[in-house]
């Protein structure tokens, strides 16, 4: 759990001491990151005990349903790294004065991102066959698309040309809609259009895949 | 519910191998297994058995033939089959940050089975396993023999009517490994029927009502282990150290097995006399011993069952 902070922990500490007006903006982030790199856990843990420990055999060769294993995980992990999340939550709220409508759009937000990165690595997960590579690829994935996109910082600093490419990322989409219902950052209404739908329908897409998946691949061939 | 608790008909299964001959690792397995038997699948590594398992067990598909699970098609129905079986996989670990308590109980919930069901059938479980003592202690920190221990009581907790078992005793010690077997016969007398694959030959022989041996994806023989033994062409068993060297005379006795300068003969007990007299006149130690499951897969196979 401690580990799962990091990042975010240190990026906060960057901004607290670089430029403490962004504060409000870091917060949002780090929540937003903090539910798109559960996908991460996801991915690592399904892998793992399916590799090591032959968690599916055992699971998936019974009554269990696919889907149900992998949503189950994806609570399993929720839960275990909720926790943390949710004293961030506390910390933002007590710094950035959340009103209530704006707190409730950050947990449907942080929500939706997570359904979309739980999706993503249970997918990925099915791909390795060597634990070694999935710590590598999986910590380099999620950091990558979470940290280098407007996430932690407004989305106004990214490159204008660039703009359509982070609003359909879910985490910046979903960070860049955060923003904008605190004020920090504006959106033109084609751009909020792009940022909604793009996360709603990429979520929806990516976790249906994930289920059609889980059932494809309960049977090797 | 059918009698038949698994019927396999030529089940083939090959891998494709990019730039090299496919792989066949089931080349028509036919078999039946009835409820409430135990039936063994014995074989060397790589004989073909896991890969039988797992496709019985609905976790890969066969390349071609017919195999069902109280009647239900296992390639065309999974989800019907699925509810009637439990696998305690090949090097299956228990989830290290559970204790051996919860990871029975948590099995069993999430197979869907009620709250006191479950804690009481845990109890029972780990009490058949041996495990009560460190029940409550991380499985991270259980030795490898506790840890399949534990892995075997997960899933005879399920009393699935169908248990598949793939080398369930595997770094027990002798003392655990029959509390499996003791289990395991408690379990069929209760109605469950268990298939396990095995490269231990005393297990197969203590525990199976019937067996398979498996090569090359075939099946060589099915019967007994008594009936296996009997197929030998004799009872008694005498190993001369030194002898491979006169094989050509001993072999009117019997089937003859050289390994090293050993010499092994099978022989019936009536001619057991007029062998011993030669081995005497030609200065050879003898030992003299019941025919085993043992010979027995050496002479159907050709190889030793630890032979690769």
């Amino acid at each position: 759990m401690a580990t799962s902070m990091l990042v975010q922990g240190v990026l906060l500490i960057f901004v607290w001491i670089l430029a403490p007006s962004l504060l409000g903006v870091a917060f949002v982030g780090a929540i937003i990151f903090s539910t798109f790199t559960m996908g991460q856990r996801v991915l690592n843990e399904a892998a793992y005990i399916r590799i090591d420990h032959k968690a599916n055999d055992l699971y998936l060769a019974g009554p269990m349903s696919p889907e149900a294993y992998f949503l189950g995980m994806s609570a399993g992990i929720l839960v275990v790294y909720l926790a943390p999340v949710v004293a961030l939550g506390a910390l933002a709220a007590a710094v950035v004065h959340f009103t209530l409508a704006q707190g409730l759009l950050l947990i449907a937000l942080a929500s939706i991102v997570w359904v979309f990165s739980a999706s993503v690595g249970y997918v990925f997960s099915t791909f390795f066959r060597d634990n070694r590579a999935i710590w590598a690829y999986s910590s380099l994935f999620f950091n990558v698309f979470g940290v280098l996109p407007p996430v932690f910082y407004p989305f106004g600093l990214f490159p204008t040309p660039l703009h359509p490419v982070a609003l359909l990322m879910p985490p910046s989409g979903a960070a860049a809609i955060a923003q904008m219902s605190l004020g920090i950052t504006h959106l033109t209404s084609g751009e909020l259009a792009l940022a909604v739908g793009g996360l709603v329908v990429e979520t929806v897409i990516v976790f249906l895949f994930a289920i059609y998946w889980a059932r494809r691949t309960v049977r090797a061939d | 519910m059918t009698d038949v608790a698994l019927r396999s008909e030529n089940l083939r299964k090959v891998y494709p191998v990019k730039g090299a001959p496919p792989i066949e690792a089931l080349a028509g397995v036919s078999l039946e297994v009835r409820r409430g038997e135990r039936v063994a699948l014995l074989g060397r590594n790589g004989a073909g058995k896991t890969t039988f398992l797992k496709i019985a067990s609905t976790l890969l598909r066969p390349t071609s033939g017919r195999i069902q699970v109280f009647g239900y098609d296992v390639d065309q129905t999974p989800e019907k089959a699925r509810p009637y079986i439990a696998v305690v996989p090949q090097e299956g670990k228990p989830f290290f940050h559970l204790t051996p308590r919860e990871q029975v109980y948590t099995y069993l919930r999430a197979r869907g089975i009620g709250r006191e069901t479950a804690k009481a059938r845990t109890e029972e479980a780990l009490e058949k396993m041996g495990l009560i003592e460190c029940a409550n202690r991380l499985s991270i920190t259980l030795s490898g023999g506790q840890r399949q221990r534990a892995m075997v009581a997960t899933v005879i907790a399920t009393e699935a009517p169908l248990l598949f078992l793939d080398e369930p005793t595997i770094g027990m010690d002798p003392f655990a490994r029959r509390s499996v077997w003791e289990s395991m016969r408690t379990l069929t007398r209760q109605g469950s029927t268990i298939l396990l694959t095995t490269h231990y030959l005393d297990e197969a022989e203590a525990l199976s009502h019937r067996l398979y041996i498996i090569e090359r994806g075939r099946v060589l023989v099915a019967g007994t282990a008594e009936d296996l033994k009997r197929s030998v062409g004799g009872t008694v068993k005498v190993l001369l150290p030194g002898g491979a060297a006169l094989v050509e005379s001993f072999r009117t006795f019997g089937s003859c097995v050289t390994e090293g300068d050993a010499l092994t003969i099978i022989v019936t007990p009536e001619r057991l006399g007029e062998l011993m007299e030669l081995a005497v006149r030609s200065k050879l130690m003898a030992t003299v011993g019941p025919v085993t499951l043992e010979e027995a897969f050496l002479r159907v196979v050709g190889r030793s069952i630890d032979e690769n």
